[in-house]
């Protein structure tokens, strides 16, 4: 599972590049393990044209960042939220909610792998913290 | 060797290559805890009546084997505290935190583990005392020059590991206990990663202070070993405050004991303590020098094949060097190296190690680590030559 769904993620992840404009950059980053990502958000008033990422990581956290880039495409900037608090609830708890997104549900999935949770969340709290 | 070791029967497919962390546990000390736990549980030190008598000898027998095993003067040399890091804490608070002032100054070594740093960082805020750390070559040993000129009249402990729990690493310590002296200085020695296997003689070594954990050398969880030399006994004090440590007790003031009961504060570990006697007869009745030579062997056999590896990247590791190999794979992070491994059960640690500060001065942020033991086999590293490069493949 994790070979074939996460990995064609990190190989290839969605809007992997440095960003000279943004409207704001996020940085993401675990000590513990050295995962490292700068997040270039771009907005259009309240909606999300862009967010394009770059920097170090495992192939779990790229793969989270990169199906969060293209997730949030579109979205208001309000909404954004809301799927992400739910979406970082949901992978929480050890019960079997599933979502209907099936990109979200790899991540999900990765709860079974032991301690890898903190690669998925680690874009998604970094975007949700004030 | 994995008969004796009832994990393996219970996981026939397990590759157990995380020893650093902690080692697997032989029948005879898993009976042990259940026998007392079931036939001779009591309280020590306490009780008149035949059962808590006989836990008293047992653990107090424990201690005196204890001492024989690292060939300590007598069984007054030795305290059980909770682990390694609750025997380093023991010295730095409990001993040197009343002898160091702003003037001072402490000497580790930059491959330390977190427990044998942390300690005396915080000690040294504490009173003002500076922290010197010596420095490593870059085939991963100590920088000795180094060492020396660290150490000055001012120089009131060097803490030092024997083995590096990340790199391998297998210090010069009977070098570096006769430098610390020459100095003036006392020593304590880390023997987290030797105690069980290196055949340590204290008194041979002639160091101050040597800690350890049990359940690194086979032992239970919860015990930790901290042996006090001769010199130092009667300046321990105590750090931690309860019953048994006491002589008399009114409100205004206590008297204590002395070492080691100063440092056993509440109720020990007991059914602990008395299993790690257990231990010890399984590693008397071990050729240790033989068990030792083939943990080595695997270590150097390991790296010796993972430099045939595309992409491999092994930290830096002395000569004299240990079972312990750490490494990375050229753009695949340590995370997924361990996860992709632990699908073919074999169990690796993946991550900083408790030594951040060592990763940091090598430039890396964090490692695969392989460490291995008595029961592990040369066929085992040739699989885990087979899965690395198959990680390699599906990376590329």
């Amino acid at each position: 599972m994790y070979q074939e769904k996460i990995i064609p993620h990190s190989t290839h992840p969605y809007h992997f590049e440095k960003r000279a404009e943004a409207s704001e950059i996020f940085k993401a980053y675990n000590p513990l393990c050295g995962d490292k990502f700068e997040l270039y958000v771009t907005l259009e008033n309240d909606l999300i044209k862009s967010i394009y990422f770059h920097g170090f990581g495992c192939a779990i956290s790229k793969a989270s960042t990169s199906i969060l880039a293209k997730k949030a495409e579109g979205m208001t900037w309000d909404d954004f939220m809301i799927l992400s608090k739910d979406f970082l609830n949901v992978i929480a708890n050890k019960n079997d909610a599933k979502f209907e997104d099936e990109t979200l549900n790899i991540l999900n999935e990765i709860k079974h792998y032991n301690g890898r949770m903190d690669c998925v969340k680690l874009s998604w709290e970094a975007l949700c913290r004030d | 060797m994995k008969e004796y070791f009832p994990i393996f029967s219970h996981q026939p497919d397990l590759i157990y290559f995380d020893n650093a962390s902690t080692t697997q546990k032989p029948h005879s000390v898993i009976n042990a805890t259940t026998l007392f736990q079931e036939q001779q549980n009591a309280n020590v030190h306490r009780g008149i009546y035949h059962l808590s008598a006989k836990a008293t000898d047992a653990y107090e027998m424990t201690r005196a084997k204890t001492a024989s095993f690292l060939n300590a003067p007598s069984e007054k040399n030795i305290a059980f505290t909770s682990g390694t890091t609750e025997s380093i804490n023991t010295v730095a608070f409990g001993f040197l935190e009343q002898n160091l002032k702003a003037e001072d100054n402490l000497v580790v070594t930059t491959m330390e583990h977190h427990a044998n740093l942390i300690p005396w960082q915080i000690l040294a805020k504490k009173t003002g005392a500076a922290l010197r750390v010596v420095a490593l070559k870059e085939d991963g040993s100590l920088n000795l020059e180094d060492y020396q000129n660290k150490l000055d009249s001012h120089t009131k402990l060097v803490a030092m590991t024997h083995i590096s729990n990340t790199l391998g690493t297998i210090n010069p310590i009977k070098e570096c206990i006769d430098l610390a002296h020459k100095n003036g200085t006392p020593i304590l020695i880390d023997g987290a990663q030797s105690a069980a296997l290196h055949s340590i003689d204290v008194q041979e070594l002639n160091c101050d202070f040597f800690v350890f954990s049990a359940h690194k050398a086979f032992g239970p969880f919860g015990v930790g070993i901290l042996y006090v030399s001769d010199q130092y006994r009667d300046k321990m004090t105590p750090y931690k405050f309860g019953g048994g440590i006491v002589r008399s007790v009114t409100f205004e003031d206590t008297t204590f004991m002395e070492f080691p009961y100063t440092a056993e504060a509440g109720t020990p570990n007991v059914s602990g303590v008395v299993s790690w006697g257990i231990v010890l007869d399984f590693l008397n009745d071990l050729d240790r020098i033989a068990a030792k030579k083939h943990v080595q062997y695997l270590g150097s056999y390991c790296r010796e094949q993972m430099d045939l590896i595309d992409g491999m990247e092994l930290l830096p590791c002395s000569q004299n060097s240990s079972g312990i190999v750490s490494f990375n794979l050229k753009n695949i992070h340590p995370h997924d190296v361990a996860t992709f491994l632990a699908e073919y059960k074999i169990a690796v640690r993946a991550g900083h190690h408790c030594t951040q500060p060592l990763l940091e001065s090598l430039g890396v942020l964090a490692s695969v680590r392989a460490s291995f033991s008595i029961y592990n086999t040369r066929e085992e590293i040739d699989f885990l030559m087979v899965k690395l490069k198959e990680i390699r493949g599906i990376f590329a």
